[in-house]
């Protein structure tokens, strides 16, 4: 495997802003180098310069370029503690609060694990029409890979555990049938999601969303990039929405009380704070 | 020679090993020590509450792009690799298990060798199977100072052998002599 230096990282960060007017200068360095190594060994591409002339000549490669830089979930149901919380507290709370559907919003899925999740959570308890769900990606690919509901094998032991944990009313094998070694998700399941694009700048954000479950993708951006994003989801969020990150991602400012409230900690909750 | 921080990787066998050099260290410690242990994936406290109790310095699980300071340990947390970021930061991430683990020793032990360089102390304690090996090969390339627990010593001797196998390393120490090394460290 060739091991990218700065100096390469730096040519395909320019390139690309110059190409397709992405910028990925504020991604997290080291995170960003193992996912271009690792696009390199799967495209069978064996160093930088070819990446680069590829990048700049094979226009359709860049999406799944895009969904290859993305770092797919663990694993269904990881933190089924938080998935437990969703069922006992947060839905029923916001169920008795609402009387339209609860608009959710999930900005960045990859392997759809958080959004299968989701929906299994809220099928088992008769809630999938009380609510809207938008799931965005940051490439065609990863949209159409979620659809057809094609999911890694290894993962499913770790799921599965998960699952147990989360108190699920069925074993989690009655969602999939296995085919040739690869998994198919029940994709009745997320029949009623609405899929969408979205640009790695968050440009095209839907607005007014009750929730938004964002967990384990800050820590690929940089603090300049966090802070942005953030901000693009709080401003995306309704009055006193939810955001959900990952357990170990921290919302910088928050115990000052600019803009989040902690609602849950050790889950990573927060809340939009009102204007004051 | 300044070193900037002391990584430290293990896995079956390492938690006393650890809690002993731990306890050991004094408040004043002049380096970070990174530990990356193999963990249960699903069970996220207990283990840190466990190597604090008696430890000189403070342990803690750190939060993404937290910077890390001298005199602290951080322990990378259940199914998070811990990279080692330019600038003193930790960066966290949830990208694919390597040696079937997550933390992977290696990717901490790598990282830190880029950091780092020649500035870096490395230690590969007991453990069953191969992890840390690679990255204590990346600390050795890099100039750093590596030290493998003497696998008589360890409870489980794979990691240490692994290691071995791939390095000349600098030292084979049992854990009373790996203390003694650090607290001369500057």
């Amino acid at each position: 495997m060739t091991e990218l230096g700065i100096v390469d990282i730096r040519e395909i960060i320019r390139t690309i802003k110059t190409v397709y007017d992405y910028d990925f200068t504020n991604y997290a360095l080291t995170s960003f180098k193992q996912r271009l190594e690792r696009l390199m060994v799967n495209y069978g591409i064996s160093n930088p310069e070819s990446l680069l002339i590829k990048l700049r000549e094979d226009l359709p490669f860049f999406d799944p370029f895009l969904y290859e830089i993305a770092v797919p979930s663990t694993e269904m149901f990881r933190d089924p503690s938080l998935w437990r919380w969703l069922r006992e507290e947060y839905f029923p709370s916001a169920l008795a609060r609402n009387t339209g559907k609860i608009k959710i919003w999930l900005p960045a899925c990859v392997s759809g694990a958080e959004l299968y999740s989701l929906a299994i959570l809220l099928t088992e308890s008769g809630w999938l029409d009380k609510v809207s769900i938008t799931a965005s990606s940051f490439s065609n690919k990863g949209i159409e890979a979620i659809r057809q509901g094609s999911y890694e094998a290894k993962k499913m032991e770790v799921s599965e555990e998960n699952y147990k944990r989360f108190n699920g009313i069925k074993e989690l094998s009655a969602y999939y049938k296995a085919d040739h070694g690869i998994l198919f998700r029940q994709v009745s399941l997320i029949d009623t999601v609405e899929f969408k694009k979205l640009n790695i700048n968050f440009d095209n954000a839907p607005q007014n969303n009750k929730l938004i479950l964002f967990r384990n993708n800050l820590i690929y951006y940089n603090p300049t990039h966090q802070d942005k994003v953030l901000r693009l989801l709080h401003e995306s969020l309704s009055v006193s929405g939810t955001l959900i990150t990952g357990i170990r991602e921290r919302i910088p400012g928050v115990n000052t009380g600019r803009d989040f409230e902690v609602l849950n900690e050790s889950e990573s909750v927060y809340r939009k704070r009102l204007p004051n | 020679m300044n070193y900037k921080a002391v990584i430290i990787g293990g896995s079956a066998g390492s938690f006393q090993v650890v809690t002993k050099i731990l306890s050991a260290l004094p408040k004043t410690f002049p380096l970070p020590v990174l530990l990356c242990l193999h963990r249960l994936k699903h069970v996220r406290s207990g283990f840190v509450e466990a190597l604090s109790l008696k430890s000189g310095i403070p342990v803690e699980e750190p939060y993404d792009k937290e910077m890390m300071r001298p005199g602290k340990a951080y322990l990378a947390p259940a199914n998070y690799h811990m990279y080692i970021e330019l600038a003193n930061r930790i960066a966290l991430s949830t990208e694919d298990t390597v040696n079937h683990s997550r933390p992977s020793i290696d990717l901490s032990f790598i990282t830190a060798a880029n950091a780092y360089r020649e500035k870096l102390v490395g230690i590969i304690l007991s453990g069953a199977n191969k992890d840390g090996a690679l990255g204590l090969k990346k600390v050795c390339d890099n100039g750093g100072i590596t030290i493998v627990q003497d696998p008589a010593e360890c409870e489980v001797k794979t990691m240490t052998q692994s290691a071995l196998q791939l390095t000349r390393v600098d030292f084979v120490y049992t854990t009373d002599q790996i203390i003694s090394y650090l607290i001369k460290l500057k």
